[in-house]
């Protein structure tokens, strides 16, 4: 995993450009964070509902067709990206900032605390990650914040274990023995020595990890434990219209083809990204 | 109400979807004459909170109340009574005195005779303390005594006359239980398999979240005359699957997998009536209408100019047009317009005036706007709560609920939350008033059971809040009353003053069942006046 490239072979597949495959997940990527940082560019009332057009096919004044209550499907969708990429984002960074510290203290203290926070670990992902999560909602509640915090929690060894070996291998590396002899305190080694050089592979694991969250994120709204309506939630959209599949396609294809496109666009580049860093250190 | 017996007017129905729907080609093949045998699967939408008939709370389990129980009396199409497990009833000149005469070849299927002392042993139960107090609130309200004159002569007295025990005597809540499992039973209120009944099936099994089973009682000789047949059930068992998604029942339809589904949705009734192979028969709901009814205990629709606001905003028609495909039919009123007592002239004198909401929603003091557009009132947003019971939803309620949601927040900006719970949570905050829309319907076939338990101050389930001495003489005197014309003319005032005076209620629609069959299928029908899907007594499988 981390041998180091020669040279040469680095600098190709850095200035190689990028396979359409990657070009078109960036664009769908921009366009789902446009969608995200300002929905009214596109769209919009997502909630103005209009009973006398229900379900009506796409067409040039409603793209993606009409919902069951006769609301926008394109509207929808677009302003929907917020809530279900915020969701995605908030647990990543919960999952990744526990999962950092938690990882540090098992790989810098003493065998036995590092023998209970990793076993800790195992237990956290002994459990499927679906399953976690909703046995933490049954505990919490339902909404958008435990929603949040129940797949922060679950997806959180993933990154734990990663920090941890990272720390056992760097806490023996010389720079971090020289600063020892010459007097560091804890502190200023953790944060300046250790912290830095362990972080390396988090970001392509957070990208990789965000398309699993927010598939996670729509699958639990889906059985209604997310947002509740009229929000227009991916998965709650998806859960909302698939009583009417069979007569209005467009209603549950469409939201479910922009969580695909999302979850997809972001593990490409998620991957390509790893492939190109990948033992860049060392 | 005039309907024809359920058998005949399947076949008018078919007949009449027949021509309607495939011109010129032979359409559904009739199932031809009964046969006996065969086992039948049937999909419906609502599992039964409960199995005991004198808990039955939901107009969805009623067909499966009669395959197993029994009552003394059953409703014609007329409405009127007719004998069942009794043979006859007199009512003394003061109205006080019921005298019911039993039928003596009757025996539950524990082997226990019906009798005199077995419908006594019955009506007692329910004064058993919390067994079931909303129908002794109501119905048996008046009720002094049962007494035993004789093993087949069974004597009612009343403090004062009240017509509404023979609806009871009628209804599931009547329906009679052996009373060796009454008193056996360890889970009475639950019931199950360990109740027995007098009915033509017997309830031996039942899956929680799957399926309830029924065996035919071969020992069965005592329909009622307005039953198609006479012994035994057609079929020797039959299955009900509990698939609460509608597009999963009509796909098993579909698929043959199951012979006959209730509740088939507007959306999906093109699907039905398109193939050739399958019959949509469709049942306007007795009892009451279903309704938003706004709780008027406390803030914002303690002022009845919200109520009315409320009411304004709604346009009712486009948001059936939108949610049942102009399938279902409007109410108007809080009864059902199939009962003899609905007020036709309160149609069309409300409703679905946005302007006139906003006019009263600014002169109540809710003048202020916040940033999504919600009305405020120093500093509170208008904001009204509706609390759905998962059990009770049905003929998509919860789709229904989000399109009168988005209907006031754009016509009005009134923020209704919805929000589907458990039964146990929705019960709790309606009893701790954290609602102020209350959403119900009922399938009482005397809707003046409906509106007594709604309407009255100490009703068991007047969630409105609101008492006036007025509205309770007018509810006891429609109660009291055998005359039909006085019980039209106090009905129809309790009506008009809860309607049109006090805007107490936002009527919706007309609860209907829709049922759809294979061709294989024969004798599947509606319950006369009740007009939910009947049991499975008359029905046969010609394969």
């Amino acid at each position: 995993m981390t041998l180091a490239l020669p040279r040469p072979v680095a600098r190709r597949l850095i200035l190689r450009p990028p396979r359409p495959g990657i070009a078109a997940a960036a664009v769908v990527l921009a366009l789902t964070l446009t969608a995200v940082v300002w929905p009214s560019l596109f769209a919009g009332d997502p909630l103005a509902a209009d009973p006398l057009h229900v379900l009506e096919g796409p067409s040039a004044q409603h793209w993606f067709g009409t919902d069951q209550l006769g609301r926008d499907v394109f509207d929808r969708v677009v302003h929907g990206a917020r809530h279900s990429l915020s969701i995605g984002v908030a647990a990543t960074v919960i999952a990744v900032g526990a999962g950092i510290l938690l990882g540090l203290c098992a790989g810098l203290t003493h065998k036995y605390a590092d023998e209970v926070i990793s076993r800790g670990f195992d237990a956290l992902a002994a459990f499927p990650l679906v399953l976690l999560a909703l046995l933490f909602i049954a505990i919490a509640g339902t909404g958008t914040t435990s929603l949040i915090v129940a797949i922060g929690v679950a997806t959180l060894p993933h990154y734990a274990r990663v920090v941890r070996a990272q720390t056992l291998i760097v806490r023996q590396a010389p720079y971090v023995t020289h600063a020892v002899a010459f007097g560091a305190s804890r502190g200023r080694l953790v944060l300046r020595h250790v912290l830095p050089n362990v972080l390396g592979p988090i970001p392509v694991l957070a990208m990789i990890g965000l398309g699993e969250a927010i598939l996670v994120a729509a699958g639990l709204s889906f059985l209604g434990l997310g947002p509740q309506p009229p929000s227009p939630e991916w998965g709650a959209m998806l859960s909302e219209s698939r009583g009417y599949l069979h007569i209005a396609w467009w209603a549950s294809v469409l939201p479910g083809a922009a969580v695909t496109a999302t979850v997809i666009s972001l593990t490409v580049i998620g991957r390509h990204l790893q492939s190109r860093f990948e033992g860049r250190h060392q | 109400m005039r309907r024809t017996r359920p058998a005949a007017a399947v076949l008018a129905l078919a007949l009449a979807l027949t021509a309607a729907c495939s011109s010129g080609t032979t359409g559904a093949a009739d199932a031809g004459q009964p046969v006996s045998g065969g086992s039948l699967t049937w999909a419906i939408e609502t599992e039964p909170i409960t199995f005991n008939p004198h808990q039955y709370a939901q107009a969805k389990a009623r067909l499966l109340v009669w395959n197993s129980f029994e009552a003394l009396l059953t409703h014609d199409a007329q409405g009127g009574y007719v004998p069942w497990l009794a043979t006859g009833y007199e009512v003394s000149p003061d109205g006080k005195t019921y005298t019911f005469k039993l039928r003596t070849d009757v025996t539950f299927s524990d082997g226990t005779k019906f009798d005199a002392a077995a419908v006594k042993a019955n009506v007692d139960q329910f004064q058993v303390e919390g067994y079931n107090p909303q129908v002794l609130a109501v119905q048996l309200r008046n009720l002094a005594s049962v007494e035993v004159a004789d093993a087949s002569t069974v004597v009612f007295k009343l403090t004062q006359p009240d017509v509404l025990l023979l609806d009871f005597l009628s209804s599931p809540q009547g329906a009679q239980v052996s009373p060796k499992s009454l008193k056996e039973a360890r889970n009475l209120k639950a019931g199950g398999p360990e109740l027995a009944g007098t009915g033509p099936f017997i309830l031996d099994r039942y899956t929680a979240g799957q399926e309830v089973h029924f065996t035919r009682n071969p020992a069965y000789n005592w329909a009622p005359a307005t039953a198609g047949h006479s012994g035994p059930a057609y079929l020797d068992e039959v299955t009900y699957r509990f698939l609460k998604e509608s597009s999963v029942r009509v796909g098993a339809l579909t698929s043959g997998q199951v012979q006959v589904i209730e509740g088939v949705p507007a959306t999906d009734e093109a699907l039905i009536t398109a193939n050739k192979q399958l019959t949509l028969g469709r049942g306007l709901n007795s009892g009451s209408a279903f309704s938003y009814y706004f709780n008027t205990a406390h803030a914002p629709f303690d002022d009845i100019r919200v109520r009315r606001a409320f009411r304004e905003a709604v346009d009712v028609d486009a948001v059936l047009t939108g949610v049942y495909r102009g399938s279902a039919t409007r109410a108007w009123s809080v009864i059902g317009p199939t009962s003899p007592f609905y007020d036709k002239t309160l149609e069309k004198t409300y409703g679905g005036d946005a302007a006139e909401a906003n006019r009263l929603l600014d002169e109540a003091g809710w003048s202020a706007r916040d940033a999504e557009g919600f009305r405020t009132k120093d500093g509170k947003r208008l904001t009204v709560r509706l609390v759905q019971s998962a059990p009770f939803i049905r003929d998509r309620r919860d789709v229904l609920a989000q399109a009168v949601q988005a209907q006031v927040k754009q016509s009005a900006g009134i923020d209704l939350t919805v929000t589907v719970a458990d039964q146990g949570t929705a019960a709790k905050a309606l009893a701790d008033g954290a609602y102020e829309v209350f959403e119900n319907s009922r399938a009482d076939t005397d809707a003046g059971a409906a509106l007594s338990l709604l309407l009255t101050s100490t009703g068991s389930i007047n969630r409105t809040g609101f008492k006036d001495a007025g509205l309770d003489r007018l509810l006891q005197d429609g109660q009291a009353s055998t005359d039909q014309a006085k019980r039209l003319a106090a009905y129809q005032q309790v009506q008009k003053l809860v309607i049109t005076d006090q805007a107490l209620i936002l009527p919706l629609y007309a609860p209907a069942d829709q049922i759809a069959f294979g061709n294989t299928v024969g004798g599947v029908g509606f319950e006369p006046t009740a007009g939910v899907p009947g049991s499975a007594y008359n029905v046969w499988l010609s394969k």
